[in-house]
């Protein structure tokens, strides 16, 4: 009797183990191993074939000395900054004006949420025409009689980048909506009942109290946000194809011209490790704060 | 009984198609030919090869310019498994087959005396060292300008002698409510019209010079200053919706009027016939305007990986014989809207650009005018020629200096070095 059950308590044990093996297995080649190979390639020669010699940082050097990457750089923290900031604005006022009992709030909710299931090669492709000053919004408000209104932004080198922050902020503000409501829903009613009968304004207790305990929800969009920011890929190709001339280059694009259209393969990899640094500079310290949280037993 | 049934209907169909005789080897081609007329023009040489007995394993990866297939082909050889043949622009066979994997094909060029027919200034893209690695099926010219007719009637203009001269008509289109040129803000449509200006203005050898051998003298010299001023001067003939514009909607502005002219390869060409429209009546090609009018080329050849299958490999043989047939480069560059990369065929019954195109290239072959088009990989590198382009597209949609161009050319080169 107790020699079986130990067997099962054994397969038990193992039954997790074995489960998880096969995807830890996927995620250790595919991702890890690959993430080396990369780091490797970046201190070789490569150009348009892999080349296993080492070069030391000559790539790097090579890299950093190319103004598209330097555009590319100041456009990834442009981008990520305004998408960010404006993103959790607008989801957050509109999962605050949604929360306040209004009628048919299922349909707007919805029609709020409805952008993020498009790709964003169709949002960008929209919006490439919606903000062409020959197509789009300054052809309709000329139209109308407005003839010196002008809004090209999306020709002008200098302003380029933030079309692309309006298509994703479009795109994305129902998502950080739908998760900020999510939030607001698990607060207790009775704290705002407590401040309400303190005396306080509404403006105050969303200020104060309200926000504040949306904590995990801004951890949660913030981070989903900007990995979104980081791998923003698709977008710029479908809207401006890294245009005019190459002023919404990102460091995405950047890479895989260099791979795929341009032979440097070692140039890109060195462009790929350094989007990893970027990224490890994020999530470490964040994983590194959840997880000592967690030994502290929250 | 399911596997009955299933061997019944096989043997069934292997009845049905059993006709020609024999079991048909496919040979399998990479390409990036996606549109109508392209896959048009590709039937003509499947058909040719069907008749040999071979069939034609489609495998079209369309779209970057050829970049999604460069990823496909790179995963394909890293698994050990390349196709048995390939479509190539630029330097792409001869870098592949520095990398050991393409077959030559010296002993149907010897028994063919297919060299002889190919432009002197094209071998060095189909033979690596004293091998030819690919055979060339059509060939385009890049330095075109292709302009509607009835909207230089209205501004009152003929054909443009110089670039002064197109510069000066922009003027008068616009007085006459024309957009003068049409064009896209993507980086290798600027580099279009970037490299006509330089054979145009500094001299094919000149072009040899900065283009091809990325002499940092002629780099850094008054020409190409002079060559940024004039583009800047280009920038002044092109409307404010240009961004994100594709090189076939720029064309559709010139069918319809709206743009008098787009500086554009003979692929824009197709897009002209199509609507019914014809050469010298209704839309005007020319070469671009210059003393010293050059032909830059781009073509398309075939190049063969080295195989491990003796079938597929004979297949090969029958498929280079059928892009350097006579019939097949005809027929095909009749729809493809190119002229044959044989220089011995006749082309009587192509249209009046095509005629002219052909004339102006045995001109410039024997006037050593005949320029790889760099903007298709044709003259540097692929990591040179896009620092080009890189240059070109920032200056054309900013607030440039000519000589702050330079300077970001020259360092841009250097870098890639």
């Amino acid at each position: 009797m107790a020699r079986r059950k130990s067997i099962t308590d054994r397969f038990a044990d193992w039954l997790p183990r074995l489960v998880l093996a096969p995807s830890l297995l996927a995620v250790i080649v595919g991702v890890y191993l690959f993430i080396a190979w990369t780091g490797w390639i970046s201190l070789s020669s490569s150009k348009m074939v892999p080349q296993y010699d080492f070069v030391g940082l000559e790539q790097y050097y090579r890299l950093w000395a190319t103004p598209r990457w330097h555009t590319a750089v100041a456009n990834l923290f442009i981008f990520s900054a305004l998408f960010l900031t404006v993103t959790i604005a607008v989801g957050l006022l509109m999962a605050i004006l949604l929360d306040q009992n209004i009628r048919a709030e299922g349909a707007l909710r919805a029609i709020y949420l409805y952008p993020m299931a498009l790709s964003f090669i169709v949002t960008g492709t929209a919006w490439k025409w919606i903000l062409n000053p020959n197509l789009g919004i300054q052809k309709v408000v000329n139209g109308l009689g407005w003839e010196s209104f002008v809004f090209n932004w999306i020709t002008q080198p200098d302003f380029a980048i933030y079309t692309i922050v309006i298509a994703a902020v479009w795109q994305s503000s129902g998502f950080a909506m739908a998760i900020f409501l999510a939030g607001l829903r698990g607060i207790d009613n009775s704290v705002i009942k407590a401040a309400q009968i303190e005396g306080a304004s509404l403006p105050r207790i969303y200020a104060s109290i309200i926000v504040p305990m949306l904590r995990p929800a801004f951890l949660s969009v913030i981070v989903l946000l900007s990995y979104i920011s980081i791998k923003n890929f698709d977008l710029v190709l479908a809207m401006t194809n890294g245009g005019p001339g190459s002023a919404t280059e990102v460091p995405s694009t950047f890479m895989f011209s260099s791979v795929f259209r341009r032979n440097q393969m070692g140039v890109g990899a060195a462009s790929a490790i350094m989007m990893l640094m970027t990224v490890a500079a994020i999530i470490v310290p964040y994983l590194y704060s959840e997880l000592k949280e967690d030994r502290h037993g929250h | 009984m399911r596997k009955l049934s299933s061997a019944l209907i096989a043997s069934t169909l292997a009845l049905a198609t059993a006709l020609p005789a024999r079991a048909e080897t496919k040979i399998e081609v990479l390409h990036h030919w996606v549109s109508e007329s392209e896959v048009a023009a590709l039937n003509t040489i499947r058909e040719a090869l069907a008749a040999k007995g071979y069939g034609w394993q489609d495998s079209a990866v369309g779209g970057m310019s050829g970049g999604n297939m460069q990823q496909a082909l790179r995963s394909r050889l890293a698994a050990g498994n390349p196709p048995g043949a390939m479509q190539f622009i630029g330097w792409e066979g001869i870098d592949w087959s520095s990398e050991g994997v393409m077959r030559d094909l010296n002993d149907l060029d010897k028994a063919n005396g297919w060299q002889a027919t190919i432009a002197p200034q094209v071998l060095p893209f189909v033979k690596n060292g004293d091998n030819l690695i690919a055979v060339p099926i059509n060939m385009h010219r890049q330095n075109w300008v292709w302009a509607n007719k009835a909207a230089f009637d209205k501004a009152g203009i003929e054909q443009p002698k110089t670039w002064a001269e197109l510069i000066a008509d922009g003027e008068k289109l616009k007085a006459a409510g024309i957009i003068p040129l049409a064009i896209g803000d993507e980086p290798w449509q600027i580099q279009v019209v970037f490299d006509a200006l330089v054979s145009d203005i500094g001299g094919p050898d000149f072009y040899r010079k900065a283009l091809v051998d990325l002499d940092p003298e002629a780099l850094n010299s008054d020409t190409m200053k002079q060559v940024f001023d004039t583009l800047r001067q280009v920038r002044g003939l092109v409307d404010d919706g240009f961004n994100g514009r594709d090189w076939a909607v720029a064309t559709g502005m010139v069918i319809d009027g709206q743009a008098a002219m787009q500086v554009m390869g003979d692929w824009a060409k197709g897009e002209f016939l199509a609507k019914g429209l014809k050469p010298g009546t209704d839309f005007l090609c020319f070469a671009t305007p210059s003393e010293t009018p050059s032909f830059q080329f781009v073509i398309d050849s075939f190049g063969m990986f080295k195989v491990s299958d003796p079938e597929v490999s004979k297949a090969q043989v029958a498929l280079a014989e059928v892009v350097m047939d006579p019939k097949v480069q005809h027929d095909f560059n009749l729809i493809k809207g190119s002229i044959p990369a044989r220089t011995d065929l006749g082309v009587d019954d192509f249209d009046d650009c095509a005629k002219k195109g052909f004339e102006e290239r045995a001109t410039a072959i024997e006037s050593n005018a005949m320029l790889g088009g760099a903007t298709h990989g044709f003259a540097a590198q692929p990591q040179f020629a896009a620092v080009f382009g890189d240059v070109a597209a920032q200056f054309f949609v900013n607030e440039m200096s000519s000589e702050d161009a330079v300077q970001l050319l020259v360092d841009g080169i250097d870098n890639a070095r």
